[in-house]
């Protein structure tokens, strides 16, 4: 087994725990709410990693592409509650988010110069499909709860 | 902003059908964001090591984690298993992405990113161990083609 492919599984593994909590968490609190403590759980564990990791190294750009990469990570998450609390039908907002790794293929293959085989195009089709399939019954969007504008 | 989309969603269920209802355009924004997210992830790794991207990644939550903030004018719910699930949720899915960087630092992002993107079938199995879930058949081929995927993109 490749090593990103262990790292991937490892990734898969915490990710589908959080899908698990999530489950959970919007059954009790609202979806912005559920973005907020869930920010500050990664800030808790902030403090940990700094002490481990060296920084003196990186230059402005390192940082502005790291903290970007953080920042369009929750704007997505931003945009769907938003769709969803402008009456988005959960079934139809959430599979359509879905689409994304095919455009972080698109601009791998198209900025960066990856190279992808047939047999990996059929892949990442499939596991596009897949992955619409499954986000039909994502638990999060049918507990959604309007965020209280008055 | 809460405002804006609590008169938007009047607008959905009373007006007529638009061919852009604002709700898609949010949902193509969000799709948008995630397909930049991956990329970046990418970019970012290759330049500096998956720790050093976790922080800078964090670092850069906390402005929207704000906006949510004040979207729900700091009345922040507080009820305690809820927050508590959430927190460890944080920390969990730090970790994830910690795995995710690394990832992204050895391999190719036309693979990591639709490989990981899959996290869901792991979501559905562990429904099924800890939350006691029945699969029915349709679950179950979902399942057998994420897998599949998976295997493709690894060979």
């Amino acid at each position: 087994m490749p090593d990103w492919l262990i790292l991937c599984l490892a990734a898969m593994v915490l990710w589908g725990i959080v899908g698990l909590l999530q489950k959970v968490t919007t059954n009790r609190i609202s979806a912005d709410a559920v973005l907020i403590w869930d920010r500050i759980g990664y800030v808790v564990i902030l403090p940990l990693l700094v002490i481990h990791t060296h920084l003196h190294n990186l230059g402005p750009k390192d940082i502005i592409i790291g903290t970007l990469d953080g920042i369009t990570n929750s704007l997505g998450a931003l945009f769907l509650y938003m769709s969803l609390a402008s009456g988005a039908k959960a079934s139809i907002a959430v599979p359509l988010t879905a689409l994304y790794p095919l455009l972080t293929v698109l601009l791998a293959v198209a900025l960066l110069g990856e190279k992808v085989s047939p047999l990996h195009w059929a892949g990442i089709i499939l596991a596009v499909v897949a992955a619409i399939l499954m986000s039909l019954e994502t638990p999060v969007p049918a507990t959604v709860e309007l965020p209280k504008a008055a | 902003m809460g405002k804006m989309s609590v008169t938007t969603s009047k607008e959905t269920v009373v007006g007529q059908p638009k061919l852009f209802p604002r709700w898609l355009v949010y949902a193509i924004i969000a799709l948008l964001w995630w397909g930049i997210f991956g990329f970046l992830g990418k970019v970012g790794s290759d330049r500096i090591s998956p720790s050093q991207m976790q922080i800078f990644f964090t670092l850069g939550m906390i402005p929207v984690a704000l906006v949510c903030a004040i979207r729900l004018r700091f009345r922040i719910a507080t009820e305690k298993l809820g927050v508590g699930y959430s927190l460890l949720m944080g920390i969990i899915a730090a970790l994830g992405s910690l795995a995710f960087f690394a990832a992204m630092k050895s391999g190719n992002a036309s693979l990591i990113a639709p490989a990981t993107s899959l996290y869901p079938a792991l979501t559905v199995i562990l429904a099924v161990i800890f939350l006691k879930e029945k699969l029915n058949k349709v679950q179950f081929i979902r399942l057998i083609l994420a897998l599949v995927a998976i295997v493709i993109l690894s060979m």
